[in-house]
């Protein structure tokens, strides 16, 4: 990127780069936040691709069971809407759908400033 | 919306098939449209009670995803008598069908489920069903966990053996509570229900040692082992006391009284 494009044309662009990075790092410290209030011994960790079946879910922390619950009945969800069903707060549904992400039961997938989670059944 | 019923028990033979199918027959009964699914592919056995001729797809082809609902659906309306609707969606009863559905790993019980879920908007949604009972195998098999998940409540059938009433308990606080499901007890074939002090003391042993709603106590009824499995008495016997009972508990349901 040349000194032109940062001083010039591109401020806003990079401002709003920059905003979405700090975003994204403070998702990921709500995951680490929440991994230390709870036990993290039972969080198993980064299992790319773990089926979210329900023996997995009968074997859950009960907080995260109730997030991962709510995403399998809604197909697909945002913290806010998961939020709305559990009645806990956002950035805590947020943390936890994160770290279902982290351990593989979930993806996410960005669309545009929002962030669906869903459990994947197609690999 | 319409809800899900589970039927499903800790033992086998505790009378959630008959329970199933006269609970559904009940609901057609009172005029509702009620789909009833046999969820027990181990041991599949709605096809020889119903004896119904073969469906273009059974209910394993609808989970294995290579089949529509719609082919699953059986009308069999014509065995109720009033307004109601009864659909069914069979297990297939071949060995070879019960030994695929025994082998299947968790991937596929994940998607399973997604399907299950799916009903809620195909069947509830779309098709204004009242109610989808499922009759499902006892204990913790993958298949009977998958139609809890999915289920609004789940009926547990019990009887009063030992070992019947410990594995209830035990499934009651570490299955149905963990998924926070509505759960309804049914105590089966009990003995000797005919005095008023022998029901009361009953009662009062149940609420004490489950501590969930009840909804209902049946007796145990030697003109339904008589039958044979040859009717279903909600719809060829309505006057029965086993009728009644069953009328009971679809209101108590309907109603929203099970808590
Ligand atoms: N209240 C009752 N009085 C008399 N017989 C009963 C009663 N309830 C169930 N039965 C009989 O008990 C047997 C088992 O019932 P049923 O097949 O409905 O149990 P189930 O829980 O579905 O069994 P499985 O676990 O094998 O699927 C049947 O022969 C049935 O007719
Ligand atoms: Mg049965």
């Amino acid at each position: 990127m040349s000194k032109d494009e940062v001083l010039g044309k591109k401020p806003l662009v990079i401002l709003e780069k920059i905003k979405e990075n700090l975003e994204r790092l403070n998702e990921k410290m709500e995951v680490i936040i929440e991994l230390q209030r709870h036990d993290s011994k039972d969080v198993p960790q980064s299992l790319s691709d773990a089926p979210l079946d329900v023996m997995t879910l009968l074997s859950m922390p009960d907080h995260l069971r109730k997030t991962a619950m709510t995403v399998c009945r809604a197909g697909r969800a945002t913290a806010d809407e998961i939020s709305q069903q559990t009645s806990r707060a956002r950035a805590v549904e947020s943390a936890y759908l994160n770290q279902l992400v982290l351990m593989g039961y979930l993806k996410k997938e960005r669309k545009g400033r929002k962030a669906y989670f869903y459990a994947d059944k197609e690999s | 919306m319409g809800k899900i019923i589970a039927v499903h028990s800790y033992k086998g033979g505790t009378g959630k098939t008959l329970l199933s199918v006269n609970l559904a027959a009940t609901f057609a009964k009172q005029g509702k449209k009620v789909c009833l699914f046999d969820l027990d592919f181990r041991a599949p056995s709605l096809f020889a009670i119903l004896k119904l001729e073969n469906a273009e797809c059974w209910f394993n082809d609808y989970l294995n995803n290579t089949c529509d609902i719609n082919k699953v659906l059986i009308d069999a309306s014509n065995k109720i008598p009033s307004k109601g609707k009864l659909f069914v969606g069979l297990a297939n009863p071949a060995t070879e069908a019960i030994r695929d559905m025994s082998a299947k790993d968790r991937k596929w019980e994940m998607r399973a489920l997604g399907r299950l879920l799916y009903l809620r908007n195909a069947l509830l949604n779309d098709k204004s069903f009242d109610y989808l009972v499922f009759d499902t195998s006892p204990g913790l098999q993958y298949s009977s966990i998958n139609a809890i998940v999915a289920a609004d409540l789940v009926a547990v059938a019990t009887t009063g053996d030992r070992s019947d009433v410990d594995g209830t308990r035990r499934m009651l606080r570490e299955l149905y509570n963990l998924f926070e499901k509505k759960t309804g007890i049914v105590i089966n074939k009990v003995l000797d229900y005919n005095s008023k002090n022998r029901q009361e003391e009953l009662y009062d042993r149940i609420k004490n040692t489950y501590q969930v709603p009840l909804l209902g106590i049946v007796p145990c009824f030697c003109d339904i082992l008589r039958a044979e499995g040859n009717f279903i008495f909600a719809q060829d016997k309505p006057e029965h006391p086993f009728s009644k009972l069953l009328d009971e508990m679809a209101k108590k349901i309907d109603a929203n009284e099970v808590r």
